[in-house]
């Protein structure tokens, strides 16, 4: 047989075999894919039907960039902790994991999750549901490090600032953080699920903030500043601010009717839901939960427009900011499209709520969410 | 021999050179970590050039059609762009806006291309 004798299809088959190949043994995930929001800087989300593991594998993991970072020199590398401190630190990566471990599984969220279903429709990525995971992290305490610098009393926040480097006049993706929360929670993570910290989540040093929304776990660290005041510039005095006070969809609030956007808000998802069911037959239902608050309370399940509600059973897997996962036998009563609602009630009672408050951002999206079967009898 | 050798070597060219066109392509600084690797185009039309030179140094075209913004949110995100540094002489900016508002307007629909972020 010669080259011309090979048919097309026989041809690329063959091509792509060891590409298929390499990427099959990197990762147990090749063959899912995340959706694309950017190119770049890198935006992604996970389809939602993939979030279905009580740790997100960090190759379905949502990525979120502001701009493009640059490649890590682990040589070169240094954190710089310096502000209101007895004396500034230069630390390798090798020194910082000198410290004490410290470990969370908790889940991170886009604070822009969600904002593609906003109504009436807001600029910036349209998150749907898939910029949230639940990931185990691991690092060292910055109440480790910034103790070893002498953290002065007078430091009230924590100013963070990353490698990457945004082009033209773009205001740099500085930010701050109040410094008892850093101090009682916070975490500069190497690893995610047990494997180093990968480039596209911050590779090589992070910002975790169990129960706070993403804009506070700034990536490619390279500098904490200890500050009496908190930091100024776009990202801290415009962006990431929500408002007091619901008020009317589409109106934009002004700059002091909204405050700094801080903890998650209780939200449930359902990630399994049969498209097609038949009536008095029973079927399970899945999906997450999770909150700003360290717990989920319940989860609770409605097919008739929110009058009457069934509690979902929560997965005994839990860690404090964690998301529980859960599942619900449903058994449709009657034909027609139902329509299943999920929510969430968190340890501190606070209850998601129907409608999401619109703001100008889009941030924190936490509408009751549903899943449409079609049930024939 | 030389049956199963040919095709085998094409299939390494192959392979070879698929990879060299879905890696990651430099499109600034051959320095910086670009992880996407192929993103939506924008569709024909009067303004497409010129949305095209305006954005594409920045960010790639997948923010911008899956945008659903009325023309006064249009003026407005490319006058914040153009105060961050965007190029873009007075006299095109209309332009800019007609062509952003007719595509990505509030019924625009979107769909993300299924992606795996490089880096890990």
């Amino acid at each position: 047989m010669s080259f011309d004798q090979i048919d097309r299809r026989r041809f690329f088959m063959l091509a792509a075999a060891p590409l298929l190949a390499a990427q099959k043994a990197a990762t147990p995930h090749a063959r899912e894919a995340l959706l694309q929001m950017n190119g770049y800087a890198v935006n992604a989300e996970t389809p939602l039907e993939l979030l279905t593991d009580y740790l997100t594998p960090n190759e379905l993991f949502f990525v979120r960039s502001h701009w493009i970072p640059r490649t890590p020199d682990p040589k070169k590398w240094r954190l710089t902790v310096d502000g209101e401190v007895g004396r500034s630190l230069q630390l390798t990566l090798s020194d910082l994991k000198k410290l004490p471990r410290a470990e969370a599984t908790c889940v991170l969220q886009c604070a822009g999750n969600g904002r593609g279903l906003y109504s009436p429709p807001v600029p910036g990525v349209q998150w749907r549901y898939g910029a949230a995971g639940n990931a185990r992290w691991t690092g060292v305490r910055v109440r480790d490090v910034l103790d070893r610098a002498g953290l002065k009393p007078n430091a009230k926040h924590l100013h963070t600032f990353g490698s990457d480097d945004p082009p033209g006049k773009v205001p740099p993706f500085h930010r701050s953080i109040e410094i008892e929360k850093v101090l009682a929670d916070g975490i500069l993570a190497f690893a995610m699920n047990g494997d180093p910290l990968p480039v596209a989540h911050g590779a090589p040093l992070r910002l975790v903030v169990p129960g706070w929304a993403g804009d506070h776990w700034m990536k490619w660290l390279v500098r904490l500043s200890a500050q009496p005041e908190a930091q100024k510039g776009f990202y801290v005095d415009t962006a990431y601010r929500y408002p007091l006070a619901p008020g009317a969809p589409g109106v934009a609030f002004k700059p002091e009717e909204m405050a700094p956007l801080t903890e998650l808000f209780v939200k449930s998802n359902i990630t399994t839901a049969p498209k097609k069911a038949r009536a008095g037959h029973a079927y399970e239902l899945r999906g997450f939960a999770f909150s700003g608050a360290p717990d989920i309370a319940r989860v609770e399940i409605s097919d008739d427009d929110g009058a009457t509600w069934q509690e979902a059973t929560l997965d005994p897997r839990h860690d404090p900011y964690a998301w529980r996962l859960w599942s619900h036998r449903w058994t449709p009563s009657r034909a027609g499209v139902a329509r299943l609602y999920a929510r969430a009630t968190d340890s501190r009672g606070n209850v998601q709520p129907r409608e999401a408050t619109w703001n100008q951002s889009g941030y924190v999206y936490n509408a009751w969410h549903f899943a449409d079967v079609e049930v024939t009898s | 021999m030389k049956r199963t050798v040919v095709p085998l070597l094409f299939a390494a060219l192959a392979a070879t050179l698929a990879y060299g066109v879905t890696k990651p392509r430099p499109h600034f600084d051959a320095s910086l970590t670009v992880l996407g690797t192929k993103f939506h185009s924008l569709p024909r039309g009067a303004g497409k050039e010129l949305v095209e030179s305006s954005c594409f140094p920045c960010h790639s075209a997948d923010i911008l059609v899956q945008q659903r913004l009325t023309e006064k949110q249009w003026t407005a995100a490319v006058d914040k762009m153009i105060r961050w540094g965007a190029v873009v002489k007075e006299s095109d900016k209309l332009a800019i806006v007609a062509y952003l508002s007719k595509h990505f307007g509030p019924d625009n629909r979107f769909t993300p291309i299924k992606t795996r972020p490089a880096g890990y």
